[in-house]
């Protein structure tokens, strides 16, 4: 169940730890980072599992955004939305890649053209929003609903592609059906991305509700999806150093590992230092 | 590969989708406290459980049989399956386990039996369990949800020739999108058919439509793009 009705108040100031960008900024800078690093399919994967976590915080950032105003569904509906189209555009975006290698033969640059069926996602997630909030049609009367549901649909995409990129090396279309799509690995990372999206504003929504707090459950969560994806890794790999190989791999279940350890005590520690004072809500409204 | 029939599949499939989240007896957070008809969870996850066992048993189908109404069927089965126990299993808890009667919190007397409602509810609340009427609209929904889901399989993997994986979880994708956005529609709760929200379903209906015809033409730009042929 959401918060449901009545005026939400805007970004209070935020007391003990902060993240600097406020909502409008990690959108830009989350998006922009995670897309130079999809451009790189030859990087290793700690750094892709970099750009992994900011897509799945700003995603989070979106969730949070649209369903602190109600959704009437819960929240984890739009978290899933976002990477039922994530499915969808990583799709388009790997398809892009061939059709691009197929051309122009095997460029460096060739894997910006992923970045294609990002904005295609981002079409469709704006015509959703627009289809969702429309008075005549819908009408979900949320602010910004548009915004957010096109920011989903690029996060969910780039979410997606980052895993394929990490676990298959690669965008092409055929390696990464090979190597993540048709060994059922896929589900694990549509499952696993959704929660990193929507099960931190779910877990920690309420009266007093902070966005640092919110968002550091969302890179916990993240970490958890870099060890699996690292064991994936290490588990296929066909070389022992570099991309798809054992090393790599290694280094990534670490890599996650640390970032779920760090980012778990500290939010335990948020949780306790912020439980001192309850925010009262008033009393339930009974019905006429 | 047929654009055409790729368009179809997928549009069926994603306004099947919606229809069926509206017959759906969904109660939420208020149904968990017996306080409201329908099956206490959202829509998102009775209708992505229906479509997934939907998928599962019209994937099986699909390894030996070709015919698009067979594996459509078969999904529809699967899902039925899945929504059948869903809703006994819940009416069992809420009548053995809160002892509440189940009974519809919208309508006086039940459109299909007969039976009266209204003397049954609790005041205050919003109806309890699911009511026959429910359970039948319920059925029907899943019935036409897993159908839906099961046609896109299908012409994502016949037409579209994708892998089968990827017919799978793309098929899925493109369905829990359109369900999403019909849940929008019904704010969250519905009871089913006999519900005053159910005469809002032709605005899911087109908008359903219109997503299901990008997420389409997005699968026919992977075909093309991808080079896939059968």
């Amino acid at each position: 169940m959401t918060v449901g009705g009545g005026p939400v108040v805007e970004e209070e100031k935020a007391e003990g730890f902060t993240i600097p960008p406020d909502v409008k900024q990690l959108g830009i800078i989350a998006g922009v980072i995670s897309a130079v690093i999809l451009i790189f399919p030859g990087l290793p994967a700690v750094i892709k599992a970099v750009g992994l976590i900011l897509a799945l915080v700003w995603g989070m950032d979106s969730v949070r955004k649209t369903s602190k105003y109600g959704l009437g569904t819960g929240v984890p509906s739009i978290g899933v939305l976002a990477m039922g189209y994530g499915i969808v555009g990583a799709l388009v975006g790997i398809a892009l890649v061939s059709k691009v290698v197929s051309k122009v033969g095997d460029s460096v640059l060739a894997p910006a053209a992923a970045l294609g069926g990002v904005l295609l996602m981002g079409v469709v997630g704006l015509v959703s929003g627009v289809l969702s909030n429309h008075e005549k049609i819908i009408g979900m009367k949320i602010p910004k609903l548009e915004q957010g549901m096109t920011e989903l649909g690029m996060a969910g995409t780039l979410a997606m592609l980052l895993q394929f990129s990490i676990v298959a090396g690669s965008l092409e279309f055929g390696v990464v059906l090979d190597k993540a799509i048709s060994n059922g690995l896929i589900a694990v990372m549509f499952i696993l991305s959704c929660m990193a999206m929507f099960h931190p504003y779910n877990a920690c929504l309420g009266p007093d509700e902070r966005r640092p707090r919110t968002m550091i459950v969302s890179v916990e969560v993240s970490g958890l999806l870099c060890v699996i994806l690292g064991i994936v890794v290490a588990a296929v790999a066909t070389t022992t150093w570099g991309v798809s190989g054992v090393v790599d791999g290694v280094l990534l279940v670490i890599f996650g590992a640390v970032v779920w350890l760090v980012c778990f005590v500290k939010f335990v520690r948020m949780c306790f230092e912020e439980a001192y004072s309850t925010v009262g809500t008033g009393m339930i409204k009974t019905i006429e | 590969m047929d654009p055409i029939l790729i368009l179809v599949c997928v549009i069926l499939g994603g306004v099947l989708a919606s229809l069926g989240v509206h017959l759906l007896p969904v109660g939420g957070a208020p149904a968990a406290m017996g306080t409201a008809t329908g099956v206490a969870t959202g829509t998102v996850m009775l209708m992505f459980g229906a479509a997934m066992c939907g998928l599962f048993t019209a994937s099986s189908v699909a390894t030996f049989s070709d015919n698009i109404l067979l594996v459509s069927l078969s999904g529809s089965v699967g899902s039925w399956l899945m929504m059948g126990v869903t809703m006994l299993v819940a009416n069992v808890i809420y009548v053995f386990g809160t002892g509440i009667v189940p009974v519809s919190g919208r309508v006086d007397v039940d459109p299909i039996t007969k039976e009266p409602q209204k003397a049954y509810k609790t005041p205050q609340c919003d109806g309890h369990g699911v009511p026959n009427v429910s359970y039948i609209s319920g059925m029907v929904g899943a019935l036409l949800g897993g159908f839906g889901g099961a046609i896109m399989y299908f012409g994502l993997l016949n037409y579209a020739h994708f892998e089968e994986t990827m017919a799978g979880i793309a098929a899925m994708g493109i369905f829990v999108a359109n369900a999403i956005i019909a849940a929008y529609n019904i704010g969250g709760t519905i009871e089913g058919f006999q519900d005053p929200k159910f005469k809002r379903l032709p605005k899911a209906l087109v908008s359903c439509g219109v997503i299901s015809l990008l997420c389409g033409v997005l699968v026919v730009l992977v075909v093309n793009l991808g080079g896939l042929t059968g």
